[in-house]
């Protein structure tokens, strides 16, 4: 698994095994970047109620983030969401499609309430470029010390994602990771890529004169710049699931190769306990023979 | 609900099934085995490129089997292989459980008399590969009683009583007096739940020889798991099936894995039979033939006299083998047999000691409690635990992991004194 799955792993499992089978629920859960699900059934059993709670939601508003649940989801979008949550859901489960790829696809897509919610900044820079006009600086606080900024140019959309880590071995890991984004583009076969810079400490030039930026050793910054190519009809969608889900991705594969570094050392211990093992002391005081024929014993 | 957020994440690592979820529900998210798909064996100092990502777990693992090597990172309740361990919990975390590892607190369980390099070990791979905000490792068997509480006869939270942990590998026997593990008194029986389906399998090889044999383990599975149950007397069970034949004898529809023809098992003495090796373990095993009921009394009465009321008063099953119909009534009535006859026996000596005078003890209570989370009771209680508000404190924190290393997992803080 080299990718992060854009859905719900758990959202889609209930979901299928509630579609099939309606009992009461209540269920709550979690996932990437402080975002919380509660799936529930406060009325009946066949009236499934999905509720997102997301910290970031205020800002995402202000980009137009209701449009596009709207647009996905229609009516089943609540005006008033569950207090405590930011977007409410209600499933009917008697109106469910029958067939079982709308079905798939009605579970998919509820399943990607998170990603659809922070999907309206990128959609409003990306329909923007297209009619030639700029944006201001979008920014996105989608975790506490964490900012995304999605920013529409007169030819490109540039994306910055500031990053913190926590500890120092993954400062390190993710310095080396985001160099190789750099240095990989050179290869022939993935020339096309968006450029990717990378910046420790110093804030990109977008984003100077940007209140609230912290200035930290532990800060880096990702700057991604997407090309109208890039966001051509047929690869939005998939630009946007991907591009969100950078900073997972880029620690979950830091941890990745900490374990990895990790199983590479315990296979180096077992190799050394090996020799030692094979080791035996020289036993002390025994007679030894020279060449000529003579003993003599070692004090 | 009430508690922290982001939720604690709760892993009940088996020897067959891991269980995962968020604390405060009421069910794991996920029951899968624990079983993990690797690219057949490389040296480890020559592998390139992304080939480490490259696996599968759970039942994903064992869709892939074919062209993985298909391994168990987990033996007899005991961590087995550490790096494949670690892969695994990499896959429960970013892959299942979809959650930043650093922003939440984990709660992991461990089996009694669990070595403390083990918990060192899960200590080191949680903090230093996952950067967990916090870490607490529990007991299966107290988080097993703790989950009895959710249960609506159960009237007092006590964390004294006897835990019967019977999953797919091993049953245990496992006293616990006030949160602590007696850890001299428990008892391992090498019967439990693949016994019951090996055992079936055999009485069905010997009368259905349409059964495809490379089909012979799954159906006998199916058919412990849909119609088993436990009677109260094996003698007159069968004496029932023969007068009413057509009223016990199930049948089961099988369908063949390759042909696709289906075919048809008559389910008859097989019901009663095989959870019956719990109590009359000479009808499988020759070579342990103590029945469940008297290892309980016997455990019980090796601990502490002072404790052993208690544990007698509160008998929890827990695991996916005692799930059988009536277990826990037969259980109850097995137990309280001999604990009365010991009390007779008692009466008496003291009776002719004191010279034809009438002494009374007072009752032994002997309660088995069933209740409805029984098969990942461990789990449940984990959930509970872990969803109280002052859960974080009860914790191993990062920080105090960077301050003392790994040796903080050894000192295991006491479950009771949070409640």
């Amino acid at each position: 698994m080299i990718l992060l799955e854009y859905a719900n792993r758990i959202i889609i499992e209930t979901l299928r095994e509630r579609f099939s089978n309606p009992i009461t629920t209540s269920l709550n859960i979690a996932d990437f970047d402080g975002v919380g699900y509660r799936l529930s059934t406060p009325e009946s059993k066949t009236l499934l109620v999905v509720s997102m709670r997301m910290p970031c939601f205020g800002e995402l508003l202000q980009y137009g983030a209701m449009d596009v649940l709207r647009r996905e989801y229609g009516s089943m979008l609540e005006a008033t969401p569950e207090p405590g949550f930011e977007v409410t859901l209600k499933v009917d489960i008697e109106k469910v499609p029958q067939d079982y790829s709308d079905r798939e696809a009605l579970i998919r897509k509820i399943a990607l309430l998170k990603r659809n919610a922070l999907a309206a900044p990128f959609e409003q820079a990306f329909d923007a470029q297209i009619d030639g006009r700029e944006t201001p600086l979008m920014a996105i606080h989608y975790r506490d010390t964490e900012v995304f900024y999605v920013k529409a140019g007169t030819d490109r959309v540039t994306v910055i994602f500031s990053t913190e880590f926590k500890e120092e071995q993954d400062r390190i890991l993710g310095k080396v990771f985001l160099q190789e984004f750099v240095d990989a583009r050179r290869l022939p076969q993935i020339q096309n890529a968006p450029q990717v810079l990378y910046t420790n400490r110093d804030p990109p030039l977008e984003l100077r004169g940007q209140p609230g930026l912290k200035d930290s050793e532990n800060i880096g910054y990702v700057t991604f710049v997407l090309f109208p190519r890039h966001f051509s009809k047929e690869k939005r969608e998939d630009t946007i699931s991907k591009i969100q889900l950078f900073r997972d991705y880029l620690h979950y594969h830091i941890k990745c190769s900490k374990s990895y570094m990790h199983s590479r050392m315990r296979a180096r211990v077992a190799e050394f306990l090996k020799v030692l093992n094979r080791a035996k002391p020289e036993p002390v005081n025994v007679e030894k023979k020279t060449i000529a024929g003579k003993t003599f014993k070692r004090s | 609900m009430s508690g922290v957020y982001p939720p604690p994440v709760v892993i009940d690592n088996g020897t067959g099934y891991t269980k995962l979820g968020y604390a405060g529900n009421n069910d794991p998210q996920y029951i899968i085995p624990t079983a993990i798909a690797v690219k057949p064996s490389q040296n480890v100092a020559t592998k390139r490129g992304i080939d480490d990502l490259d696996f599968y777990i759970g039942d994903d693992a064992f869709a892939n089997a074919k062209s993985y090597d298909l391994q168990y990172p987990v033996k007899h309740g005991q961590v087995d292989n550490w790096d494949l361990m670690e892969k695994f919990h990499q896959a429960c975390i970013f892959e299942y459980m979809r959650c930043e590892p650093e922003d939440h607190y984990f709660l992991m369980t461990e089996p009694p008399l669990n070595a403390p390099e083990n918990r060192e070990y899960t200590a080191e791979i949680m903090f230093e590969s996952f950067g967990i905000k916090g870490l607490y490792i529990a007991v299966q068997a107290v988080l097993a009683l703790a989950a009895s509480w959710a249960d609506k006869n159960v009237k007092e939270q006590t964390l004294t009583g006897t835990v019967i942990d019977a999953g797919d590998g091993v049953t245990h026997v496992i006293p616990v007096a006030e949160g602590f593990v007696v850890g001299s008194s428990i008892k391992h029986i090498p019967i439990a739940g693949r016994d019951i389906t090996y055992f079936v399998q055999q009485l069905l090889r010997d009368r259905e020889p349409q059964i495809p044999p490379e089909q012979a383990l799954e159906t006998a599975k199916a058919i412990k798991e849909a119609y088993s149950y436990v009677c109260p007397d094996i003698v007159k069970e069968f004496r029932r099936y023969e007068t009413e034949a057509d009223k016990f004898i199930k049948s089961y529809e099988g369908k063949h894995s390759v042909t696709g023809k289906p075919f048809n098992v008559d389910v008859g003495y097989e019901r009663f039979l095989g959870p019956e090796i719990f109590f009359n373990p000479e009808i499988y095993s020759s070579d342990f033939l103590t029945p469940l009921p008297e290892v309980v009394d016997t455990v019980i009465q090796s601990c502490p006299i002072d404790t052993r009321r208690g544990l007698y008063k509160n008998i929890v099953l827990s695991g996916g083998s005692t799930m059988f119909k009536d277990f826990g009534r037969r259980l109850q009535r097995d137990i309280k047999k001999s604990v009365d006859q010991r009390t007779k026996t008692a009466e008496e000596l003291a009776a002719r000691r004191l010279g034809g005078a009438q002494v009374r003890a007072a009752e032994v209570d002997v309660n088995v409690i069933s209740h409805k989370k029984q098969r990942y009771a461990v789990w449940f209680g984990g959930s509970l635990l872990a969803s109280t508000g002052d859960f974080p404190s009860y914790c191993h924190s990062k920080q105090d992991y960077e301050e003392y290393g790994p040796s903080i997992a050894r000192y295991n803080r006491v479950f009771g004194s949070i409640l």
